[in-house]
């Protein structure tokens, strides 16, 4: 296994396993995007030029030593917690929801940045502390993450709220949680949960968990968008309907087929079997960080590995659950395939520290 | 800080951790394999069609309904086609550009202007076509064609109209068409399997159904059935391409039994005055001619008429639209006669040779009440052939006297009173036929003997319609063999009965022809004036309703004033004797002579019948 590449004096940290594969789910993603966006060339440039940026990007990302990310982490939060105040200021609202940043060339989704950047800052914040986590370490912690998760909430953008929130959680449970912490606090929300239910739920999203528990309640209405997907996906059958031939997806059945429901499209045209063979590299790509975050060369790099990877992989089962629709829809794009520039971005740049964490090796540990 | 150990520690625990997500996630990834293998395997079949029905949109295709005839192959009612200027608004990128250009060989009025502009939008949207103009003239079909190369986006296409070539004429007998309620339409596209839905229509007034007469009755024959046009269809229902086309099939043409020339002859000689005229073709039990009068357009109805004008139909005092043919009620009065006297015959009251002195009144035993005849004086003595032509009164009411009231129902009731005898006539009135019983639940009052005697006359609660009318008379003609009567030919076989009657001999028939046949041609008969209207022997029965009961001829004189108040004119006659081909029945509303008012027609129907 080669973690560098030597060009004579100057060397590039690369993990060929992570890098074919996602090159090879990017350029997958640009060939279901063409059918799905209705053989629509302007979007598949568009998002070729992201993909082709982003895989740069993870390059150079993963170049830096860990040491850096560590020692600037609470700058990129910071940096990222600002980036969502001025979000809230000069934001672009689309239906309703103030979630971009327009920066002229490209719409900026903050949310997406900090789902990377405060996990890195917990990272290095825990890494250092003693098993378990205390009490005090516990709280600022969660304190730090709920009031993250209440700023992308308040977007209002649910998803990435809850995926931020899985981040920073991740982190803290990989870090060495007390187990005690855990199940009573998990007995705790199980009890608050009817609270929840009426105080922080807006009126359209306990409407798209109620369709969720029995989407026959409106064919037409909320759960139109689950009712088509599950047409799309099981009309795919085994083989699929062949690729661009998906009535579902080309006659506008299907709602939001190049983003959060693209997966349905590449089920109705490839089946069964195409779904299987798209999984498998998702589910290699997963058994590789674990291989790496097992080999990580500190707590810090462990960590950061684990909870990136963790992000990745809740993201891609919040949107495959979403589709074959086992849980609410929530808006989540699916890694590296649905268009979308942001969450692209951040995914690769989510690969990239991932991959420097696990290709910089220390003499010796400290 | 953290020393060795601590770091085995720390990285165990990290690993237990990672692992008992990773195992979670592991969990979550195999259900959701089993989720999507369960869509796209365990129910695929499910879901294939409910992908298809998504992307599918069925468009009905409205059949034409079937041609109507008379008995002789000539078209009554068949349908004529319109032509409409119709645009394709989704290949039209400027409509007021396309209006400015098509109005140059087209000429578009304000309103069709408007109706265009409003709707094109939203028919552009779902590749649906709009009618621009409808009903073109020739010169403007002529126009559009020699110009069409420059508009492609522009038609003409075929609208029809369902026309009665004859409207007045048939107006009660075959009826109209007219809009079709939601649950009739759901219960006619069930029969097909289909569901109500977008509809290309071949009638200019969409969806159409019998309501009245033949094309009610015969409507499933006549409807034909949809076809359906399927299209391939887009989230919002837009056709994207039409994938298959199933024809519609056309209505069946129906051959009717009704005589046209005789219609014709009927309309003509009512007059429009009020009343109907009924002929049957004795053999075969059909109807050649079925009119009520004052009659109406059916073409007015079926493809509209304005509301004033309809209206004032409905208002018509004379009721244009009641149809007096199968619906009117009608006391018999002295037509019932010679039924009356084959009771007699066959229950052996009275012979041929039997006769009785007629004073020209007859005296109730009970309660020494008066009957009176229609002449002062009587007819001295009379037997039952001379009491059948000069239609002595007394003769039957003495008659009736005699007879017991039930069997005297039944024997009547053999002839098709207070009975349905058409199979397929829209909605025939059973006139009534009182009995005792009916008198005690209707009127509150038992049943007298007087009411018997009113019965001898056909006076008194009984009542039919012009068409049990024609069908006793047919009965009478065919010497007592029976058959349902009809209006469309060929149609299931019918069976011929015989009158349940034991003593009445051929002879009887032959006498009671005869007697009928004196009604005109005897000097004395009451119809003799129909006499020089024919040149072969028609054998009949005049009659003569009182509405209202007078004592004198100077008492009716009085009451005539008012018109409604006149005598209904009566006659059912048959011939060429002595072999009758048709049988008919003539009421003139308030024409107050049977003989010299409702016979003229009788017999010149009769004679537009046999020497056609």
């Amino acid at each position: 296994m080669k973690k560098k590449l030597d060009f004579k004096n100057f060397s590039i940290y690369f993990d060929h396993y992570l890098f074919i594969s996602i090159t090879l789910l990017s350029v997958m993603g640009l060939f279901f995007l063409y059918s799905a966006s209705q053989e629509d060339l302007n979007t598949v440039i568009k998002q070729s030029i992201f993909v082709g940026f982003g895989l740069i990007l993870m390059l150079a990302v993963s170049q830096p030593d860990p040491d850096f990310y560590k020692t600037f982490s609470g700058i990129f939060l910071v940096l990222s917690i600002l980036l969502i105040f001025a979000t809230m200021i000069f934001g672009k609202e689309i239906n309703g929801a103030k979630r971009w940043l327009d920066l002229g060339f490209f719409t900026l989704q903050t949310s997406e940045i900090v789902k990377i950047s405060l996990p890195i800052f917990l990272a290095s914040y825990l890494y250092n502390k003693p098993l378990p986590i205390s009490l005090k370490h516990t709280f600022i912690t969660l304190i730090l993450i709920g009031s993250i998760f209440f700023l992308v909430y308040r977007q209002p953008d649910l998803g990435t709220g809850l995926v931020v929130f899985m981040a920073g959680v991740y982190i803290l449970f990989l870090a060495g949680l007390s187990w005690r912490f855990i199940f009573t606090s998990f007995g705790l929300v199980l009890l608050s949960l009817p609270f929840l239910w009426n105080n922080f739920l807006q009126p359209f999203q306990r409407q798209r968990i109620l369709t969720f528990m029995d989407p026959s309640n409106d064919p037409y209405g909320s759960s139109w968008n689950i009712t088509q997907s599950k047409i799309a996906i099981g009309s795919g059958g085994m083989s699929g309907k062949g690729y661009q031939d998906g009535s579902q997806a080309h006659l506008n059945f299907l709602p939001e087929a190049e983003t959060d429901f693209i997966f349905a499209v590449i089920a109705e045209e490839f089946g069964f079997v195409g779904v299987c063979i798209l999984l498998s590299i998702f589910f290699f790509i997963l058994l590789r960080c674990l291989y790496l975050a097992f080999n990580a060369r500190d707590r810090f790099c462990r960590l950061t590995i684990g909870g990136l990877s963790l992000v990745f992989a809740s993201t891609l089962f919040i949107n495959l659950g979403m589709v074959v629709g086992i849980i609410p829809v929530v808006g989540m794009p699916m890694p590296f395939i649905s268009k979308g520039g942001s969450s692209l971005l951040s995914f690769y740049i989510a690969f990239g520290i991932i991959i420097s964490m696990a290709t910089h090796k220390k003499l010796m540990q400290k | 800080m953290i020393d060795l150990e601590e770091r085995i520690v720390e990285k165990k625990s990290f690993f237990n951790r990672l692992v008992i997500i990773y195992l979670f996630f592991g969990l979550i990834f195999i259900f959701f394999l089993e989720r999507t293998y369960s869509l796209q395997i365990s129910e695929f079949s499910d879901y294939e069609i409910a992908a298809l029905e998504n992307k599918t949109k069925e468009v009905l295709v409205q059949p034409v309904r079937g041609v109507i005839y008379d008995r002789n192959g000539a078209i009554i009612v068949n349908n004529v086609p319109s032509y409409d200027l119709i645009i394709k608004p989704w290949k039209i990128l400027d409509l007021n550009k396309f209006i400015e250009k098509i109005s140059l060989v087209i000429e578009l009025n304000s309103d069709e202007i408007d109706f265009v502009t409003e709707n094109f939008n939203q028919k552009a949207r779902y590749n649906r076509e709009l009618i621009l103009k409808k009903d073109l003239t020739r010169v403007e079909i002529a126009r559009f064609e020699v110009r069409s190369f420059k508009f492609p986006n522009a038609f003409i296409d075929k609208r029809y109209s369902r026309k009665n070539n004859y409207p007045h004429l048939f107006s009660h007998a075959i009826g109209y068409v007219g809009g079709i309620s939601n649950e009739q339409l759901n219960s006619i596209l069930e029969d097909q399997a289909l569901d109500q839905d977008e509809t290309i229509f071949s009638y200019s007034n969409g969806f159409l159904i019998g309501k009245t007469g033949i094309e009610n009755k015969y409507d499933k024959t006549l409807r034909g059935l949809f076809g359906k046009k399927i299209y391939e269809v887009d989230a919002r229902g837009k056709f994207l391409k039409q994938t298959n086309y199933i024809e519609p099939k056309n209505g069946g043409s129906l051959f009717t039994s009704l005589d046209l020339n005789s219609h014709k002859v009927a309309y003509d000689k009512m007059n429009n005055r009020r009343g109907a005229v009924v002929a049957i073709e004795i053999e075969s039990g059909s109807i050649v001619t079925y009119l009520s009068t004052p009659s109406f357009s059916s073409n007015d109805i079926s493809n509209g008429i304005s509301s004033k004008a309809f209206n004032a139909l409905l208002k018509d005092p004379n009721k244009p639209f009641f149809d007096r043919a199968a619906q009117g009620r009608y006391s018999p009065a002295s037509t019932i006669k010679p039924a009356i006297g084959l009771y007699g015959l066959e229950e052996n009251l009275i012979d041929w040779n039997f006769s009785i002195n007629d004073p020209g009144y007859f005296i109730l035993p009970e309660d020494q009440r008066i009957y009176r005849g229609w002449r002062k004086g009587g007819h001295g003595n009379v037997n039952l052939k001379k009491a059948m032509i000069v239609s002595s009164n007394t003769f039957f009411f003495s008659l009736a006297y005699q007879s017991n009231i039930d069997n005297l129902i039944n024997h009547l009731s053999n002839f098709g009173f207070g009975k349905d005898i058409c199979l397929d006539c829209f909605n025939p009135d059973l006139g009534l036929l009182p009995t005792p019983d009916w008198k005690i639940n209707n009127l509150n009052f038992g049943w007298f003997k007087g009411d018997t005697v009113n019965l001898g006359v056909g006076q008194g609660y009984l009542s039919a319609t012009p068409l049990q009318l024609a069908y006793y008379a047919s009965v009478i003609a065919n010497k007592g063999i029976n058959k349902k009567l009809t209006l469309v030919n060929n149609q299931t076989v019918k069976v011929s009965e015989n009158l349940p009657l034991k003593n009445i001999q051929n002879s009887d028939w032959e006498k009671l022809h005869s007697s009928m046949i004196g009604v005109i041609d005897d000097p004395q008969g009451t119809a003799k004036r129909l006499k020089g209207l024919k040149t072969y022997t028609v054998a009949a029965k005049s009659g003569t309703v009182e509405l209202v009961s007078t004592e004198t001829k100077e008492d009716y004189k009085i009451i005539r004033e008012n018109v409604g108040n006149r005598d209904h004119a009566i006659i059912i006659a048959f011939g060429p004797m002595p072999e009758p081909k048709y049988a008919v029945s003539v009421i003139i509303e308030n024409g107050e002579s049977g003989g010299s008012v409702a016979g003229p027609v009788a017999i010149a129907v009769l004679n537009s019948l046999i020497e056609e």
